[in-house]
C-alpha cells in the first residue's frame, strides 16, 4: 500500500467529504491580516465560550480594531482544554455572516414567501402585542394557547424565565425528545445519573452509535483518540456505518440499524452465563438482580439469538463481553447522546447501563463517573399564577412526559387539530424545527395553522421563514451570557463575555426579553383580570398595584439587571469577589485555578493536579474513611468498585427492575420485543442519520468558511447495492420514504452496510434568505417518518424505510 | 533556530480545526483547492473489511527545498530558522515552485497574485509559542519546534520515537516527522513497507549536515 500522497491525491480522493467546493467565495484576508503586520492596530483578547455546538468550549477571542479576528482555545477549561474545532474556530464566520438577521421584520407576503418589511423594535413589539391580546382574550387567559421552543444554549434559560415562569405556557419544547432524552433517562433511572465516560482512564470502551471523532463532545474527544491502537484503551466501535471514529477501533462490528438491543442483551448473557461479571459488586450494589438474570436466562438472549438479529456474528459477541469484563472495572459501554433510533431505545440504554454496573465500572476511576459540581448563587423571580392556563396537550403521549414536552406528539396534534384546546401562537428561539424536526410536511402544517409565529435568532433559517414577526438575536461573541458552572471529574464555573458591541440592531435575549414583558405586562394583565376568576376575587380585598407588583404580573421584572451584574451576584456570593476577578479575566474559575493549572508543553496543560480530581464522589455506605476514596489514589480501582455505595436511585442502588414503568405499561426491564422491529422487505432500505465535525446540525448551514469543508451532503449506500441499482458516485437519486421525497447525490462505499441508506443531518435549506446553503444537499427529516417511542414520546429516528432510484 | 514538526498522526480524527485555524489566522483565501494545510485519506478494504489511514499534511520546510531553487526571483526563499516563504510582491506567478514541490504544498492565491504556502505561523510562534494548527487540534496530532535545541519538546520526543518522512527518496529533506506508532498491526496498516524508518541518533548528522550547508541562505 501507498502512503505518501500529494494534496492533488486528496482532493480526488476524498470528493465525497470535500466536493467540488470551489471557487472563491471569498476571502477571510478582510478580517484577519498576519500577511502584513499593520501599525496603530488596537489589539484586544477578550474571553468567550463558543457557541457553534452545544459543547461549550473556552474560548480567547482576538479583537483587533473592533474587528474580531481569531478565535484561539482557552486552556485554562478543563472540558475543553486547548482546543477548538473547525466550527469554533470558523466562529468568526458566524458572526460576520452576511445572511445575519439585522434588524426586526415583519411578514407583508404570505406566510413561507419571504416577504418581510423592515421594522424597529417597537413596532415589532407592537405587532405582537395586538396578536396576543386579541388571542388570549378569545382564549380566556388560558396561557397555554401560545406554545413555545427552545434550542439549547446558555441562554436558553433566561428566554424560559420568561415564557414558563412569567407568561405562564405549560406548551414548551426543546431539542430532549428529538435528541437524547431517552439515553439520559435510561441512565438516570438505572444508575442515578447520566455521569460522565472517564475516557482519560478507561481501559476498555465499546462505543455503539456515538461517534466521537465527528460528534465532538469534550473532554472525550480530545481524551479517547490519544489512547487508542495499543496506548491504553481498547476500543470496540458498533454502527453501521464505518466512522471516523471506527477507523481508530480494534474492533469494528457492522451491526443492522436498531438491533443494538439484541447485542447488549446478548453481552449480557455472556456475562452472567459465563460468571465474568463482577459478583462482589452486584451483590453489594444491584437490587432485583435475580430478577434480570432470570429475565436473561429464560428469555434465552444466547450469542446466536442476537447473531440473526444483529448481523454481528456470535463468536465476535462472546469475544467482546469476555473482553469487556476482564477490563472492568476500567470498561464502558459508552453512553451516546443523541439516541433514539428505535422504538425500544430507553429499554436500550437501560441495557447498556446495566452492563458497564455488571462489570462494576460505575463511580470509579475509569468507568461512569459523576465529578463534582461548584455551587453558584441563585435568582428567585415570583411567578404570577393564572388560573386558566391549561396543562401541557400532549401530556398523555407517552408514559412520561416532562417538563420539556414531546416535539413530535405535540407537533401531530397541532398540524392534526387534536388539541384539548386551540394552540394558536408559537414562539421559536434558536431552534429551526423546520430542519430538526422529523416529518418537516407536518411542521409546515402545523405552522400555517397558528395565528401568531415569532421567531428569535441570529440567521434567516427555514422556520424563520414560516415567522409573522423576525426578532433578531445577537450572536454569542455580542453578549455576556448567564454564568455557568460544569459538573465534571475537574469541575469548573466558565463565562462568556462580550466581545464587541451587538452588531445592526440586534440584542441578546435578556433585552428582547425585557423589552417584550415591558410591552405586554400591562395589557395581558388586563386579560387576566376580565378571565381570572382567583383574581377577581384576591382584588376584591387587595389594592390592584400591589397586587401586580407582588404576584409577579410585572413580566420584565427578573430582566431589568443588566447580565453582568447578575453573574457578578451568582459568583460572588458562593466564591467571594476574588473568584468573580479570576473568572472575569481568564473566562474560567475553579477554587486553586491559579495554583493547579499547569503548562506541560504546548500540547498538554493540566488543569486539576490528578490527587485532586473527582472520580468516586458517592456515599459509600460502609464504615469507610469515604475521603480517602474520592480522590485519585494508589489503590486498585477494582476494590473501590467493591465497595457498597449509595447511588442517587429510587433504592440507592443500581436499579434492574423499575416496578413504577410497568404501572405505565412500559416494560420493567430491558426486553427485546420483535414486534417492535422494523424489519427491511426486499428491495427497501432503512434510513439513518447523523452528525459531522463541521457542522452542527443545521445551526451553521451558511457558514462559508465551514462550507469550504463541505459544499452538500451526500448519501452513502452500499456499494455492492448500488452496483446492482447502477448507481455510480455523484449519481443524483431519489429517496422516498411516506412522508416525502428528496433528491441528492450518491456515494457508494463499503464503509455502510447492506439495506441502509445514510446521509448527515443539517443540510437542505429552502430558505432563500440564506444565500450559501441555500439548497444545498437534501434535509433527513423532509423524509424521516414523525414517531415516536413509547417512554418519553421521543421521535423515533432510524426506523424508516425507504426506497431509492437513479434519477 | 531550525523549526520542524512532529506529527502522532494516528491521533488525527480528519475534524480539520487545523485547516480552519489555518485559514482564519493567516487570512487565506477560500477555495476547497486553497489550503495551506490538509488530511491525506487513504481509505479501501483489507479482505472486505474497510480501513481508512489519515496523514495530517502541510509544508515540509525542507532544508534542501526546491522550490527555492526553482524560483527566478527569490520570491521563494528561506526565512530565519528555515521557515520557507514567499515573497508576495516579488512572485510572478511562473509556478516553478508549485511544479518543483513534491509535495504540492503551494497554490496560487488568487487575492495577492502570488503563489502561497504554510509559513509556519511565523508572525505568531514568538508570542503564542506555537502555530495555530497545532494550538486548535481537538487530538494533539502536532509538536512544533526547534531541531537546533536539544531541550525543545519536540527533539525530546523525537528521541523517544522512531519516525518517517513522507516521499523521503524525493531528497528534499523534508521537516515533517511522522512518528511511527508503537502498535505494530497499525504501523503495518498506515507505513508502506518501503518506507525508511529512523531514529533520532541516525538523521541527526545528516540534518545538521544539511543545516550548516543552507543556512547561510536563510533571511534574518
Ligand atoms: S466542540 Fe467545536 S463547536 Fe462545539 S463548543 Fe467546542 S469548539 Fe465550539
Ligand atoms: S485538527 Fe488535528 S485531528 Fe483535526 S484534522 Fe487537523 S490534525 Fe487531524
Ligand atoms: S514542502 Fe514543497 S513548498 Fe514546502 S519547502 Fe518542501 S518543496 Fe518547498
Ligand atoms: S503552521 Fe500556520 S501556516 Fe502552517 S499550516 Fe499550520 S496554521 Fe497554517
Amino acid at each position: 500500500m501507498k502512503v505518501e500522497i500529494s494534496r492533488r491525491r486528496f482532493l480526488q480522493g476524498s470528493v465525497a467529504l470535500s466536493v467540488a467546493g470551489g471557487s472563491a467565495l471569498g476571502t477571510t484576508n478582510i478580517l484577519a491580516d498576519s500577511k502584513e503586520k499593520p501599525k496603530n492596530t488596537l489589539v484586544k483578547k477578550v474571553p468567550t465560550i463558543c457557541e457553534m455546538c452545544v459543547n461549550k468550549c473556552a474560548a480567547i477571542a482576538t479583537v483587533k480594531n473592533g474587528i474580531v479576528t481569531k478565535l484561539d482555545p482557552n486552556p485554562y477549561f478543563p472540558k475543553s482544554r486547548n482546543m477548538l474545532c473547525a466550527r469554533g474556530a470558523a466562529g468568526v464566520h458566524a458572526l460576520y455572516d452576511p445572511d445575519r438577521l439585522k434588524y426586526p421584520l415583519i411578514r407583508t407576503g404570505q406566510r413561507g414567501d419571504g416577504q418581510y418589511k423592515r421594522a424597529t423594535w417597537d413596532e415589532a413589539f407592537e405587532y405582537i402585542k395586538e396578536k396576543m391580546v386579541k388571542i388570549l382574550d378569545e382564549e380566556k387567559d388560558n396561557r397555554s394557547c401560545i406554545g413555545y421552543c427552545a434550542g439549547e444554549g446558555l441562554a436558553e434559560h433566561t428566554y424560559k424565565t420568561f415564557m414558563a415562569d412569567k407568561f405562564g405556557s405549560s406548551n414548551f419544547l426543546n431539542h430532549s425528545t428529538i435528541c437524547l432524552q431517552t439515553a439520559v433517562s435510561g441512565y438516570t433511572l438505572t444508575i442515578g445519573g447520566y455521569g460522565q465516560a472517564d475516557l482519560e482512564n478507561a481501559k476498555y470502551v465499546i462505543m455503539a452509535g456515538a461517534n466521537r471523532a465527528e460528534a465532538i463532545l469534550t473532554p472525550d474527544t480530545m481524551d479517547l483518540f490519544k489512547r487508542t491502537r495499543g496506548r491504553g484503551a481498547k476500543l470496540v466501535v458498533v454502527d453501521p456505518r464505518f466512522t471516523n471514529t471506527a477507523m481508530h477501533a480494534d474492533t469494528f462490528v457492522g451491526i443492522k440499524p436498531g438491533t443494538d438491543l439484541a447485542f447488549v442483551l446478548a453481552l449480557t448473557y455472556v456475562a452472567i452465563v459465563d460468571q465474568v461479571y463482577n459478583r462482589n459488586y452486584v451483590a453489594k450494589n444491584f437490587v432485583d438482580f435475580d430478577k434480570y438474570k432470570k429475565h436473561i436466562l429464560d428469555s434465552e438472549y444466547t450469542p446466536e439469538w442476537a447473531e440473526k438479529i444483529t448481523g454481528v456474528s456470535a463468536d465476535v459477541i462472546c469475544k467482546i463481553a469476555h473482553d469487556f469484563m476482564a477490563a472492568a472495572p476500567q470498561a464502558i459501554y459508552y453512553q451516546g447522546r443523541r439516541s433514539t433510533w428505535a422504538k425500544n431505545d430507553f429499554q436500550l440504554r437501560r441495557a447498556m447501563a446495566l452492563f458497564t454496573a455488571l462489570g462494576g465500572g460505575i463511580d470509579v476511576k475509569g468507568g461512569i463517573v459523576f465529578g463534582h459540581k461548584l455551587a453558584l448563587g441563585e435568582h428567585t423571580t415570583t411567578a404570577p399564577m393564572y388560573a386558566n392556563a391549561k396543562p401541557r396537550i400532549e401530556k398523555n403521549a407517552a408514559a412520561i412526559i416532562g417538563a420539556t414536552g414531546s416535539w413530535v406528539a405535540w407537533r401531530n396534534m397541532v398540524a392534526e387539530g387534536k388539541t384539548p384546546y386551540p394552540i394558536r401562537g408559537m414562539f421559536v428561539y434558536k431552534q429551526n424545527p423546520m430542519l430538526s424536526v422529523p416529518d418537516t410536511a407536518r411542521t409546515k402544517k402545523m405552522f400555517e395553522k397558528m395565528d401568531l409565529v415569532v421567531v428569535i435568532d441570529t440567521m434567516p433559517s427555514d422556520t424563520a421563514m414560516l415567522a409573522d414577526v423576525i426578532l433578531p438575536e445577537c450572536t454569542y461573541l455580542e453578549r455576556e451570557d448567564p454564568v455557568q458552572a460544569y459538573a465534571s471529574i475537574e469541575p469548573a464555573i466558565i463565562i462568556r463575555e462580550k466581545v464587541i458591541e451587538p452588531m445592526y440592531e440586534s440584542k441578546p435575549v435578556n433585552d428582547i426579553m425585557r423589552g417584550l414583558a415591558e410591552k405586554l405586562s400591562k395589557p395581558l394583565w388586563e386579560i387576566t383580570k376580565k378571565h381570572d376568576e382567583d383574581v377577581q376575587s384576591e382584588l376584591e380585598t387587595t389594592p390592584e398595584d400591589e397586587f401586580y407588583e407582588e404576584n409577579g404580573f410585572n413580566l420584565a421584572e427578573p430582566f431589568m439587571h443588566p447580565q453582568e451584574e447578575t453573574n457578578k451576584h451568582m459568583v460572588v456570593s458562593k466564591h467571594g469577589e476574588e473568584a468573580w476577578n479570576i473568572l472575569r479575566e481568564k473566562g474560567v474559575y475553579y477554587p486553586n485555578m491559579l495554583t493547579y493549572f499547569k503548562k506541560i508543553n504546548n500540547n498538554t496543560y493540566e488543569c486539576y493536579p490528578k490527587d485532586k480530581k473527582y472520580y468516586s464522589v458517592l456515599k459509600l455506605e460502609e464504615a469507610f474513611d469515604a475521603t480517602a476514596f474520592l480522590h485519585d489514589t494508589c489503590v486498585n480501582p477494582a476494590d473501590i468498585a467493591d465497595l457498597k455505595r449509595s447511588f442517587n436511585t429510587p433504592n440507592k442502588k443500581v436499579e434492574c427492575y423499575l416496578g413504577s414503568m410497568e404501572a405505565k405499561g412500559i416494560d420493567a426491564m430491558p426486553k427485546w420485543r420483535e414486534e417492535d422491529h422494523v424489519k427491511v422487505p426486499a428491495g427497501k432500505f432503512k434510513f439513518i442519520s447523523g452528525r459531522h465535525a463541521q457542522f452542527t446540525q443545521n445551526a451553521t448551514q451558511n457558514n462559508i468558511m465551514l462550507l469550504e469543508l463541505m459544499r452538500e451532503n451526500y448519501a452513502w449506500i452500499n456499494d455492492k447495492e448500488a452496483e446492482k441499482l447502477g448507481i455510480k458516485f455523484g449519481d443524483l437519486i431519489e429517496i422516498t420514504s411516506s412522508v416525502g421525497k428528496i433528491r441528492i447525490k450518491a456515494y457508494p462505499t463499503a464503509k455502510i452496510v447492506t439495506e441502509t441508506l445514510f446521509f448527515i443531518h443539517g443540510f437542505g435549506a429552502k430558505s432563500e434568505a440564506l444565500t450559501f446553503a441555500h439548497r444545498n444537499g437534501a434535509s433527513d427529516n423532509e423524509i424521516i417518518e414523525g414517531t415516536i417511542e413509547p417512554v418519553f414520546g421521543c421521535s423515533v429516528m432510524h426506523d424508516t424505510l425507504v426506497s431509492v432510484r437513479k434519477v | 533556530m531550525n523549526y520542524a514538526m512532529a506529527l502522532d498522526y494516528q491521533n488525527c480524527i480528519n475534524c480539520k480545526a487545523c485547516e480552519v485555524a489555518c485559514k482564519e489566522e493567516n487570512g487565506v483565501q477560500l477555495g476547497a483547492d486553497k489550503q495551506r494545510i490538509w488530511i491525506g485519506v487513504v481509505e479501501g478494504t483489507i479482505f472486505g473489511k474497510p480501513f481508512a489511514n489519515l496523514y495530517p499534511s502541510q509544508c515540509n520546510h525542507c532544508l534542501d527545498a526546491p522550490c527555492v531553487s526553482v524560483c527566478p526571483t527569490n520570491a521563494s526563499h528561506f526565512a530565519d530558522g528555515g521557515i520557507v516563504k514567499v515573497d508576495a510582491h516579488k512572485c510572478i506567478l511562473c509556478k516553478g515552485c508549485m511544479e518543483a514541490c513534491p509535495y504540492d504544498a503551494r497554490f496560487v492565491d488568487d487575492t495577492m497574485v502570488a503563489v502561497d504556502k504554510c509559513t509556519f505561523c511565523d508572525h505568531r510562534i514568538g508570542e503564542e509559542g506555537t502555530t495555530a494548527c497545532q494550538a486548535t487540534c481537538p487530538t494533539k496530532v502536532r509538536m512544533f519546534g526547534d531541531l537546533d535545541d536539544e531541550n525543545s519538546d519536540l527533539v525530546k520526543l523525537l528521541k523517544t520515537k522512531r519516525f518517517f518522512f513522507q516521499k523521503e527518496y524525493t531528497n528534499t529533506l523534508p521537516k515533517l516527522f511522522y512518528i511511527l506508532p508503537d502498535d505494530e498491526a497499525y504501523a503495518k496498516q498506515s507505513v508502506s513497507h518501503n518506507t525508511i524508518i529512523h531514529t533520532w541518533a541516525d538523521i541527526k548528522p545528516l540534518y545538521d549536515e544539511a543545516r550548516t550547508r543552507r543556512s547561510k541562505e536563510w533571511r534574518k
